[in-house]
């Protein structure tokens, strides 16, 4: 039996989308998020957070799982990243106050220092850049963080860049873009090929179409 | 091993960096676990042993003639927590053939480690056979730019198909070439695959890869191995590292490969002694969570016989003690006296096979279900020895 791990939060709608729309299996959010794990169709489908669906299947618990890339950026390794199934796009970016003189790469002191959920993806960027940085690892509103005078700026995600506004941010640079992936096992690609090529196969017809 | 006539070689735990990063892709290079000595040059915890075992035939075993067959067992150090224990330090088991090219060696170490890996207790596992001269052959033939194609190197070995075609977007290749590029890694099965793929690619070193991989399956099913071994042209492997066939083995329901191995023909010149070599490492941490999911249960006969003496019955017993050693029986004489009805209780928490007992006068009882046998010793040895062959 294929295993499939579906994240809880704002990718999980449009997961079940798909995997309806794909013909795979026709769950619905009230069933999953009652019991977590749901066999139906052939498949186990589990509810996990969106920051464990890499965990789960680095580890081989799940032969399959759709993660957003800000995620993946966090967990490399161990899985491949199929495909890019267009959902949950969104930007993660440099943001600082708006009454800040930092703007553009140049004008960052020679120690930058900023909060994010996301120290590899951020670490990886500005060590591209050459640039120095202090990070504050947090795991929630993120945004308070450079009100408080606690950092300079914050590295997050944003879709429309409302949050953002709302508490004075302004954008400097972009790290990357994100949106929703399927990602699988190294070893299950290889030991379950046809089944889960099957699957991915028509999960990616029905996102190409 | 042994019985493929791999000579045991034991390599040193700790190494120069440098001579390590040699055989290490750069993240595994940051993950060495490093010290500096007196004179100030940094040294590494090994992390694998092909490297120091190439050093060793390029120096000390400078003078033994080509080929050499060789294995090693022993832990090594990551700094780099994987699995759910997240342990540094793995147990490992490899075997090189160093000096012997072409599809006969590459099947024979092939077949090796699928021997150990039965040999281990697995009862399902698989073997995927790939060649990483397909993939490089294959790039080689592209009009890219250098920038280009290590970028695509870089997608493909971490595995993001995503980052790959957005990277074949920007490039001015044929919708044919973008289309092989992204596909080529589901080439996965039988023997059919390398015609599928022969028809894909029109490049000399691409076409070399295919026909030493359909030679290594010929063999593979001579050495009777046909059932468990695929071919696998997407294998993604450190193609800086690997010049020909590699190969990785799977257990069931293990997310990650229990053994790994393929060619390196030039990591030897490196040291100054140029030889073909393939050879592979066996993680055996996985191995063992592999045999603990699929329910086999360790062997605990470690004692073939256990053997007990009253006062008096000492010299008898080790008479019988040596004869059983003497037929390979693993084998304990008690250090003090114990009497007969203790026997049994002490030779089963000794966890041992068969046991008996030496009375004062030199007779000799070997137990049997509840009672017990008077035998002679060459029939004790004979009953012992047949308990055990059982």
């Amino acid at each position: 039996m294929i295993t499939i791990a579906i994240p809880t939060g704002t990718l999980l709608d449009d997961s079940l989308g798909l995997l309806r729309r794909a013909g795979v299996v026709d769950l619905n959010r009230a069933e999953l998020g009652r019991k977590l794990l749901v066999e139906k169709a052939g498949l186990r489908c589990v509810l996990v957070r969106p920051a464990d669906v890499a965990a789960y299947v680095n580890h081989g618990a799940a032969d399959l799982g759709i993660a957003g890339k800000d995620q993946l950026w966090e967990a490399p390794g161990g899985h491949y990243e199929l495909v890019d199934l267009g959902f949950g796009a969104c930007s993660m970016i440099v943001a600082v106050p708006e009454a800040s003189p930092l703007a553009a790469p140049e004008t960052w002191p020679p120690t930058l220092r900023l909060a994010t959920k996301y120290p590899l993806a951020t670490q990886r960027f500005m060590q591209r850049l050459g640039q120095v940085v202090e990070l504050v690892h947090l795991h929630g509103s993120i945004e308070l963080a450079p009100l408080l005078g606690l950092v300079h700026g914050i590295v997050d995600l944003t879709q429309t860049g409302r949050t953002l506004r709302e508490n004075n941010l302004r954008v400097v640079a972009m790290v990357g873009r994100s949106s929703a992936r399927l990602i699988a096992n190294q070893a299950s690609l290889k030991t379950r090929s046809d089944t889960v090529q099957g699957l991915v196969t028509r999960l990616r017809q029905s996102v190409e179409a | 091993m042994r019985r493929w006539g791999y000579r045991y070689v034991v390599t040193p735990s700790l190494e120069r960096v440098d001579l390590l990063a040699l055989g290490l892709d750069e993240e595994e290079r940051r993950r060495l676990f490093k010290l500096v000595d007196q004179d100030g040059s940094v040294l590494g915890l090994v992390s694998e042993r092909t490297v120091p075992v190439a050093r060793l035939v390029a120096g000390k075993l400078r003078g033994a003639p080509l080929p050499l067959r060789l294995c090693y067992a022993g832990p090594v150090l990551s700094n780099h927590p994987e699995g759910f224990s997240r342990q540094r330090e793995t147990q490992q088991v490899g075997a090189e053939l160093i000096g012997a090219s072409g599809p006969l060696a590459d099947s024979e170490v092939i077949a090796l480690a699928v021997q150990a890996l039965a040999a281990a207790g697995l009862r399902r596992y698989q073997v995927d056979v790939g060649h990483s001269g397909f993939f490089m052959g294959l790039l080689e033939g592209l009009k890219l730019p250098e920038a280009a194609k290590a970028a695509v190197k870089a997608q493909l070995v971490a595995r993001d198909f995503v980052g790959l075609e957005a990277i074949l977007n920007e490039t001015p290749l044929r919708r044919e070439e973008h289309q092989l590029l992204l596909r080529f890694p589901a080439l996965r099965g039988g023997p059919e695959i390398l015609d599928a793929a022969a028809g894909l690619v029109r490049n000399r070193r691409s076409d070399a890869a295919l026909s030493e991989l359909r030679r290594v399956h010929e063999l593979l099913a001579l050495h009777g191995l046909e059932a468990p071994v695929s071919l696998d042209l997407g294998a993604i492997r450190d193609f800086d590292y690997y010049t020909g066939v590699t190969f990785e083995g799977y257990g069931p329901d293990l997310g990650r490969p229990l053994a790994q191995g393929g060619r390196y023909d030039t990591l030897l010149a490196r040291f100054g002694r140029p030889a073909p070599a393939t050879g592979f490492v066996i993680h055996l941490d996985r191995v063992g969570e592999a045999l603990q999911r699929a329910g086999v249960q360790p062997d605990p006969v470690h004692l073939e016989a256990a053997i007990a003496w009253s006062q008096g019955g000492l010299e008898v017993a080790l008479r019988l003690g040596q004869a059983l050693r003497g037929f390979g029986l693993r084998t304990v004489v008690s250090t003090e006296p114990r009497a007969a009805p203790t026997a049994r209780s002490w030779a089963t928490g000794l966890g041992a096979r068969g046991y008996c007992h030496v009375n004062a006068r030199g007779e000799i009882a070997v137990g049997r279900d509840r009672g017990w046998l008077r035998l002679s010793l060459a029939d004790a040895v004979a009953q012992l020895a047949g308990t055990s062959a059982r």
